[in-house]
């Protein structure tokens, strides 16, 4: 009798074949269609930005059009498939490492269960491999023998409007992490065959708002915000104000400053939302520490690139702005605030697309002398770097009781960890300013779990989506939270203070996030200071 | 040979099975239940878990505010998957089927059958609790978008440049000050 009335409950829970109650499904992954409503999809690229990105000098931004991933008509052009499938080529011609990614998976499965969009919903189309495997058997049909003989046999199948929709659909379920590629034998990096679907898609008009409009924002105004130059300097001078009502110190700053020896630039959501606030505090109170001669700019006002998740070419123009400000200052070389992003571009791509940058020096340290030599080619040092050298050398005096009203733990963000080996320094500090744990060991490191919400997903109509995604990263915490009583979650990354903000409020309530630089500032004992109990260190409320 | 030693004996079969269907719901649920370690599996791992806690406490009687705790290990997780609301929590329900379908088959225990009421009512009572939880976990959602949009980070995308704003209204003022 119980067991039909199991199946029964089965049936009356399970809509539609996909969610097959452990049966074998009944349909090949290339059968299934995606379906979009309302909170499975970020928001399209408004009409108004991508005219605006479209007109810009170096950039192509075609068919700028009102409409909905949810109308079965999506407005693309005529040709659309010729557009797709000459973009292709054109990009297996120009990055050979997009050849190699197509042609040299063995389908073995380590990724598979490495991505957290697969561990967050379960859905195969999120495995790494068959995320991949959208393009590659396009792919295949159009550009390998076998494929075109074989067809659906060889994994191959025609490029057709279905197949762009699921492009777009998984190409923005995936935060370009990377997580699955350090898992990869081949060392396939998947991100990048991400990135190269959404290039194509938007070679026929197909986006998404919370990318473009901060690409948009870049180009014009030089940061994501679209704040001006006087409304950026105005919002460090605010910092300026409540660090030295605090501490008593007032750090001294200068903005577009010729002849300073460094360019610090850090991502704007630093200067302007919470809590990257008090990690830009921490910038303030660190440099005036040291005496740094350093000059922040209005116009390389951002760290953030979200060219990355666009395309080459904005990535490559939104990067170049950067150097161009430093060229224009004439400072030795780039002091990087705690971006996550901007550090993968810098060290990945930067060199290939607008280096070498001979006009600045070899990075060194101007209190240590420390030469920065992983730093020579792209002569920018990362804030994390710069402080721990710092510490190793004894230049920063530390009241670690300072900190006591927190227990830390870190989460590796994916880019610096994974994109540049950041990975002991960040620590190193800690040990210094504060007491921390670590989460589980296949959850850090190399092996960290993303936020679930970067690459130009921190948009909040996709809010579900968002926690399921950040639910491998989110368990750790908890897990440390209940264990050692975590209070708070610090990280080297601007989308990160602002993602994992959301995801503890739902997941782990109670747990903070703060940068690490925001820690180092609690800590910090400096010559004329007059500040008082602060029971939140830079959070505490003065009046 | 009564209720609780039957509990005892097919526990550990009846909470794999009330797992295994669970994870079922989803499309692609072999790895989420090979795979024991919770980090590297935080669906089948929490589940895992939350269901061995619950079992024990429907199968003991335990006051339902206990239920809470290991129900929300599950339904936090349901909450914010592509489910309904009814296929987010129906699998909750299967375990007086399991019990049922391992009692029919064990000659010497199925005479327990008759005595499975108050395990059942208190599955009734885990379910209700979940529906409750399910809802608080919607709410908090709501609230986390809520304080998202509050925090400014839609300024990135759903405002304009304040200080071209400004320049709109400045020049609205003038027209204005100008007709007059």
């Amino acid at each position: 009798m119980s067991v039909p009335k199991l199946e029964q409950l089965s049936q009356s829970v399970v809509q539609g074949p996909s969610l097959a109650t452990g049966a074998i499904p009944t349909r090949d992954w290339m059968d299934i269609p995606v379906k979009f409503k309302s909170g499975n999809y970020a928001y399209v690229a408004k009409k108004d930005k991508v005219e605006y990105l479209n007109s810009q000098s170096g950039l192509s931004f075609p068919n700028a059009r009102e409409w909905s991933p949810e109308e079965d008509d999506w407005k693309l052009p005529d040709d659309w498939k010729d557009i797709i499938l000459k973009g292709l080529a054109e990009r297996l011609e120009k990055f050979r490492s997009l050849k190699i990614f197509m042609d040299c998976c063995v389908r073995c499965g380590a990724c598979a269960d490495k991505c957290h969009f697969f561990l967050g919903t379960g859905d195969p189309k999120n495995m790494p491999v068959l995320r991949a495997e959208l393009l590659r058997s396009v792919y295949r049909n159009e550009f390998t023998l076998g494929g075109r003989i074989l067809g659906r046999m060889a994994g191959a199948r025609e490029m057709t409007v279905g197949v762009l929709k699921e492009w777009f659909m998984y190409s923005y379920q995936c935060t370009e992490c990377r997580r699955c590629s350090i898992f990869c034998p081949y060392g396939i990096d998947t991100a990048e065959v991400t990135m190269m679907i959404r290039e194509l898609l938007h070679l026929v008009g197909i986006g998404i708002n919370w990318v473009l409009e901060p690409v948009s924002n870049s180009n014009r105004t030089g940061n994501h915000m679209g704040l001006q130059p006087h409304t950026f300097k105005d919002n460090v001078e605010f910092l300026v104000e409540d660090v030295e009502s605090l501490t008593g110190v007032k750090p001294n700053i200068s903005f577009n400053r010729k002849g300073a020896e460094i360019l610090f630039i850090t991502p704007s959501a630093d200067v302007f939302a919470e809590p990257g606030l008090y990690t830009a505090m921490g910038y303030l109170l660190l440099f005036e520490a040291i005496g740094l001669d350093y000059t922040w700019s209005t116009y390389a006002s951002e760290g953030g690139n979200f060219g990355l998740f666009t395309n080459n070419e904005t990535m490559k123009k939104l990067n170049a702005k950067m150097y161009a400000e430093a060229e224009r200052l004439g400072v030795k070389y780039i002091l990087g605030g705690e971006c996550g992003h901007m550090w993968r571009v810098v060290h990945q791509y930067m060199e290939t697309m607008n280096g070498p940058a001979d006009f600045l020096e070899k990075p060194v340290s101007p209190i240590t002398g420390t030469v920065f030599e992983n730093a020579a080619s792209s002569k920018m040092v990362h804030i994390s770097e710069f402080t721990a050298d710092l510490i190793k050398h004894g230049k920063l005096k530390f009241d670690k009781s300072r900190n006591s009203h927190v227990k830390a733990t870190f989460h590796d963000s994916c880019n610096p960890a994974r994109a540049m080996g950041l990975i002991e320094e960040p620590r190193y500090i800690l040990d210094h300013v504060v007491d921390w744990v670590e989460m589980p060991e296949n959850t850090i490191r190399e092996q960290t779990f993303c936020c679930g919400s970067g690459t130009g997903l921190n948009t909040d109509e996709i809010m579900d989506l968002r926690m399921r995604a950040g639910l491998p990263r989110a368990n750790a915490v908890k897990y440390v939270h209940e264990k050692h009583g975590v209070n708070m979650l610090s990280c080297v990354c601007a989308i990160d203070r602002a993602t994992l903000t959301s995801l503890n409020d739902y997941w782990t309530p109670g747990v903070g996030v703060c940068g690490v630089t925001e820690l180092v500032a609690n800590a910090i004992v400096q010559e004329g200071e007059t500040r008082g109990e602060l029971e939140e260190g830079l959070r505490t409320m003065v009046f | 040979m009564d209720l609780s030693e039957a509990f005892r004996f097919h526990g550990d079969k009846i909470v794999n099975r009330w797992v295994e269907y669970l994870l079922s719901t989803y499309k692609s649920s072999g790895f989420f239940i090979k795979e024991k370690d919770k980090f590297a599996n935080p669906v089948g791992g929490n589940f895992r878990e939350g269901l061995q806690k619950l079992f024990l406490l429907l199968t003991k009687g335990a006051d339902p505010k206990e239920f809470h705790a290991p129900l929300e290990q599950i339904i936090a997780i349901r909450a914010v998957q592509e489910f309904t609301p009814g296929q987010a929590l129906a699998p909750l329900n299967g375990v007086k089927h399991i019990v049922r379908e391992a009692f029919t088959a064990d000659k010497e225990r199925k005479h327990l059958i008759s005595e499975l009421y108050d395990f059942e009512f208190s599955v009734d009572l885990a379910v209700i609790a979940a529906f409750d939880i399910y809802m608080q976990y919607r709410e908090r959602l709501y609230e986390v978008r809520i304080a998202e949009i509050r925090s400014g980070n839609h300024i990135l995308t759903d405002s304009k440049c304040p200080s071209r704003l400004l320049g709109k209204e400045d020049k609205t003022i003038i027209k204005t000050v100008n007709s007059i």
